[in-house]
């Protein structure tokens, strides 16, 4: 080799070059980190180092109006892990086998604690049964107690000590108070080992007021965005129905929120800008009375036969307020079933059961009103002078409508039986006060469809319609609950696009009585019966009166809201009151039973046909018929409108009007006792304070 | 012809060293902060580079044609350390490199291998440059390479076994080794790789199988991710001296010895990452310059395999910090902790500057 052999110097070229496309290739990688994907790095560099500290605030309480407590916030006992205070070594092996035998001791004296108590006992929620259909559903019991073994708590550590060190692994949950406890004693000689207490919404009266008060569950996966944008934490309860779902801007409360900077190991470093302090969610108070709410229930259950109706309704209101008294739908299901989140399978058995447990049949189901319509009739037909309280129509126990093309040909004339029919009687020459208490329905089919061979002319269905719209038929209550039905209130354009069919004076006559194709809820009943109560105003029905905040100081108080002041005069009212007393009162009134010794009771039947594929007709083609009763009372002054409702219940007069006379007697009997005692109720403290 | 002359001593090269070893120390001394046990660390580096500074005075005024008559004593007793650390080492991180010799202190005989290698094999091509073409030569040469390379990788320390490999590859080739043995040695490398792989560690199979996988093992994956976002979040200036939170918050491990490079980058930025390439590149390059210039074929060789193994080293650490390259656990050159590193790398710069002074 000669000094500087060009062999050598091409090589040392080579390798110049060689260094140059290495140094080239790291600058351009360099460049390609921090500036190409340098916005990415950078926030995972934020997301690295900070973490969001939520403090829950306490949701709302809910209240009766006397104070009684309806849903609460209680705790679970839950034994946690933190990985960082975990016994440490630097060698790996010892390490591990100080944490397994920490692991282990405290997986024994768990298990020993709970060995000591009493057998757990099965969850009762039981599969539907289409043969025998329980009008009660009791909750399952609550989560029995779960440990992680010892394997699964060692997995969790190594996989949290990447990045979360310091948050907290719950490696026994739904734990006895008195076990978590005796653990806690433990924990001096356990490093790591805390306790946690987690939030529980806990429902005092259970089934009485499931129907009122709804249940929470976890953010539903489509509303996640949605609820992150108000501050909720991603693991957050909501409500999902009721008042749980419809105040939930006001019970829940914000909560605190820290923003911190952690190292590896999560441990906290220091904190970003200013915390926000949580702030509790506001009480509400409602009109409902727990103690009525009961006597409802409790009337209910002994009055509906489970084998052949699979749900039944009651509402009261005030009539002078709109205010619900109380509300009681079957079949009824314990909320708290669903305050420890609940399984697909128990929640499908829930879902599923006949009688559809998990509606509200008073504001959700809709159904044919029957007789009680009959109100509506007669306060229109006198409001437009079809009638007075003098006019007197012949009802026999069937009538045949002529037919409209040939009225000639009797061949061709439909017949339309009264009630009284079947069993071969009529109600002859009648007046409206002895057609409402008699609950004739050839009176009606005239005032509401005419009657073209005596030329009497009826009110029309448009009319018809108009009234039955004022009564609040075919339009949202308003109630502050979710899911209310509007139902349906027929008229020729309607029936025209439904069914592409033309109106007839059949309808009218159909529609008169509360059948045919108008559909009403039990809440719609109930506003109706009220507004005849009080001359005419239709108000509002309202479940939450006041919202009080953490420090029970009010906040809001709900006055009375005035939906409309119906337009008919206070002597018809007075008229169609009169023929309401008679229905109880008179000796031929279809509820003589359900008047009251010292209180003067009005109310009107119903029996509604309905048409269900499963029940068909009965032997002798009869429809099946729902059980109305629809009161207010006193008679002079009143204080409570009521509705009963029984789903396949029969006669109206024999089913529902047994139920709301127990139900208006005890809640007579409770008001004497409330007025000797002189007790003023919370929601009576509320309104002296109100603005 | 052995005239000593200061004059031609690469004072360019020395102070690109000096300046990119207090770059290092500055840069430990924040990637340790808030670390007790680590706080004297950056002292200690820069009494390593002081005695580095030494150390490479008195080698370049040793003759190193001196030295290459001492290469197969020095050589042999490279190999007789190596085979004792299998002995009587100690294990770091899962390695038997350390050997702590009379108690006095601690030496790699894996960082003297590299200086060893240099020697001897180059010794042995320099004599025999003329036939190198023949298969003979080649045989012998890599019969040289061989045991040194084995021990130290059944140290077992792969990174540094194949440190050596490349050395050996980039003398052979300055030597003039034909490109067709070049690729047939690449070829019977890549063969053997199904042999090398039983002979890995557990912790060495699991690094090279995260490069290829990242996902397999969240756990090691993590330090190489957490260097990426190091790297990727520092931008154009950096967060700042001191203000790396990767480095500051521990999200990166082995701050100040694997992944320096990822602290720079985010601490300094685009700027101050692109400074401390450019100063590694200049040093390489002057090194390439002293073995081009070289008229003597031992020197041309002997710094021709130091500046390999700096290149690779360089090229193997960065790459890693930057999600290019596997982990190895090999040092940063001058930048990384170390005291063994820093003063071998001293003892080349040394060797080099020797060869630069005694050109003719």
């Amino acid at each position: 080799m000669t000094k500087h052999s060009p062999s050598t110097t091409t090589r040392f070229w080579v390798l110049r070059i060689v260094t140059v496309l290495i140094f080239v290739t790291l600058l351009a990688q360099l460049a390609r980190l921090q500036f190409f994907q340098g916005a990415g790095y950078q926030q995972e560099a934020i997301v690295n180092r900070t973490r969001v500290v939520r403090v829950k605030a306490p949701r709302g309480v809910i209240y009766d109006r006397d104070g009684r407590i309806l849903a609460r916030n209680t705790a679970v006992y839950n034994i946690v892990l933190i990985p960082a205070e975990l016994p440490d070594d630097p060698d790996y092996e010892i390490s591990q086998q100080k944490r397994r035998a920490l692991f282990q001791e405290l997986y024994d004296i768990i298990h020993e604690k709970l060995a000591a108590l009493p057998p757990p006992v099965v969850p009762t929620i039981e599969p539907p049964d289409r043969k025998n259909p329980k009008l009660v559903i009791e909750a399952s019991q609550p989560p029995q107690p779960s440990v992680l073994t010892v394997d699964e708590m060692d997995a969790l550590v190594l996989e949290r000590e990447l990045g979360s060190a310091f948050l907290p692994i719950v490696v026994a949950s739904n734990l006895p108070r008195e076990v978590a406890m005796a653990v806690v004693e433990e924990t001096y000689r356990l490093p790591g080992v805390h306790l946690q207490l987690q939030p529980r919404r806990e429902y005092p009266s259970g089934l009485l007021t499931s129907h009122i008060i709804g249940y929470m569950g976890p953010i539903p996966k489509e509303q996640e965005k949605e609820y992150a944008e108000k501050g909720y934490a991603p693991d957050a309860w909501v409500g999902w129905s009721d008042l749980e779902y419809q105040y939930e801007d006001v019970l829940h409360g914000k909560p605190g929120v820290r923003v911190i900077e952690v190292d590896v190991k999560g441990k906290e470093k220091r904190v970003i800008g200013e915390p926000t302090e949580p702030v509790s969610g506001k009480n509400l108070i409602l009109s409902i009375d727990l103690e009525l709410q009961k006597i409802m229930f409790d009337a209910l259950i002994a009055g509906v036969n489970p084998k052949r109706s699979t749900s039944a309704v009651a509402v009261a209101v005030d009539p002078r307020t709109g205010y619900v008294l109380g509300m009681v739908s079957l079949p009824v299901y314990d909320i708290n079933a669903f305050a420890d989140g609940i399984t697909e399978d128990e929640y499908n058995a829930i879902v599923n059961a006949p009688g559809l447990p998990l509606l509200d049949h008073a504001i959700t189901g809709i159904y044919p009103p029957g007789s009680t319509f009959k109100l509506v009739t007669a306060a229109a037909g006198l409001e437009e002078q079809i009638i007075s309280s003098k006019t007197i129509l012949n009802a026999p126990g069937i009538i045949y409508l002529p037919n409209r093309n040939f009225p000639d040909d009797p061949d061709l004339a439909q017949p339309f039986v009264c009630w009284i029919y079947k069993s071969g009687g009529e109600h002859g020459d009648i007046n409206v006060l002895e057609a409402l208490a008699e609950s004739c329905d050839i009176f009606f089919y005239k005032i509401g469809g005419g009657w073209p061979p005596g030329d009497f002319e009826g009110l029309g269905v448009e009319q018809l319609a108009e009234y039955a719209r004022m009564f609040g038929y075919g339009e949202l209550s308003g109630i502050d609950l979710p899911g209310e039905n509007q139902g349906l209130v027929p008229d020729p354009k309607w029936k025209r696009i439904a069914k592409g069919e033309r109106w007839v004076t059949g309808d009218t006559y159909n529609m008169a009585i509360g059948q045919g194709d108008v559909l009403a809820t039990p809440l719609q009943v109930t506003m109706m019966t009220a507004a005849v109560a009080n001359d005419g105003i239709l108000y509002k029905p309202q479940v939450v009166a006041a919202i009080t905040d953490a420090e029970n100081h009010l906040v809001q108080f709900n006055r009375p809201v005035v939906r409309r002041e119906i337009p008919v005069s206070t002597k018809n009212f007075e008229i169609v009151r009169q023929g309401m007393w008679m229905v109880v009162n008179w000796e031929y009134g279809t509820a003589p039973d359900a008047a009251l010794p010292d209180i003067e009771v009005a109310g009107k039947t119903g029996t509604a046909e309905f048409f269900d594929p499963q029940l068909g007709r009965d032997l002798a083609g009869n429809l099946p018929t729902h059980a109305w009763f629809t009161a207010f009372a006193p008679y002079e002054d009143p204080e409570i409108a009521l509705t009963v409702f029984v789903y396949n219940g029969g006669e109206g007069s024999m089913v529902a009007a047994p139920i709301a006379t127990e139900i208006l007697q005890k809640y007579f009997e409770l008001k004497a006792r409330d007025e000797a005692t002189g007790a003023q109720s919370l929601l009576d403290q509320l309104e002296a304070i109100a603005p | 012809m052995n005239r000593q002359n200061w004059r031609q001593f690469d004072w360019l090269l020395f102070f690109a060293i000096v300046l990119v070893s207090i770059f290092g120390i500055v840069m430990i001394n924040s990637a340790i902060k808030g670390d007790p046990e680590l706080v004297d660390l950056p002292k200690r580096q820069a009494f390593y580079l002081g005695v580095g500074i030494l150390l490479v005075f008195s080698v370049a005024a040793f003759n190193y044609r001196l030295l290459r008559t001492l290469s197969i004593p020095f050589y042999l007793s490279v190999l007789a350390l190596l085979a004792m650390v299998g002995a009587a080492g100690q294990t770091i991180f899962g390695a038997q490199s350390w050997i702590n010799f009379f108690g006095l202190f601690p030496i790699q005989p894996s960082e003297l291998a590299k200086v060893a290698l240099a020697m001897a094999l180059g010794g042995y091509l320099a004599d025999n440059l003329d036939h190198i073409g023949e298969l003979r030569v080649v045989f012998f040469g890599v019969l040289i390479s061989l045991p040194i390379l084995a021990l130290v990788a059944l140290q077992p320390d792969l990174g540094t076994a194949i440190v050596l490999a490349v050395e050996a590859a980039f003398i052979f080739f300055v030597a003039g080794l034909p490109i067709r043995y070049m690729v047939a040695g690449f070829v019977l490398a890549l063969l053997s790789a199904p042999l090398a792989w039983n002979m890995l560690a557990e912790h060495q199979r699991t690094r090279i199988l995260i490069f290829i996988d990242p996902a397999a093992n969240p756990d090691a994956y993590f330090n190489v991710k957490q260097a990426l976002v190091g790297v990727g979040s520092g931008g154009l200036l950096g967060k700042g001296y001191g203000q790396g939170t990767q480095s500051q918050l521990h999200f990166l491990r082995v701050r100040h010895t694997d992944f320096i490079f990822s602290v720079v980058a985010e601490e300094l930025g685009f700027i101050g990452a692109t400074m401390l390439l450019f100063l590694l590149f200049f040093i390489i390059w002057r090194l390439w310059r002293i073995a081009d210039r070289s008229e003597d074929p031992f020197g041309k060789l002997l710094v021709a395999g130091l500046t390999g193994v700096i290149l690779f080293q360089t090229l193997v650490v960065v790459g890693m910090n930057m999600g290019l390259l596997p982990v190895t656990g090999l040092p940063l050159p001058f930048v990384s902790y170390g005291g063994n590193a820093m003063l071998s790398l001293m003892i080349f710069i040394g060797l080099a500057q020797s060869v630069a002074m005694r050109r003719s």
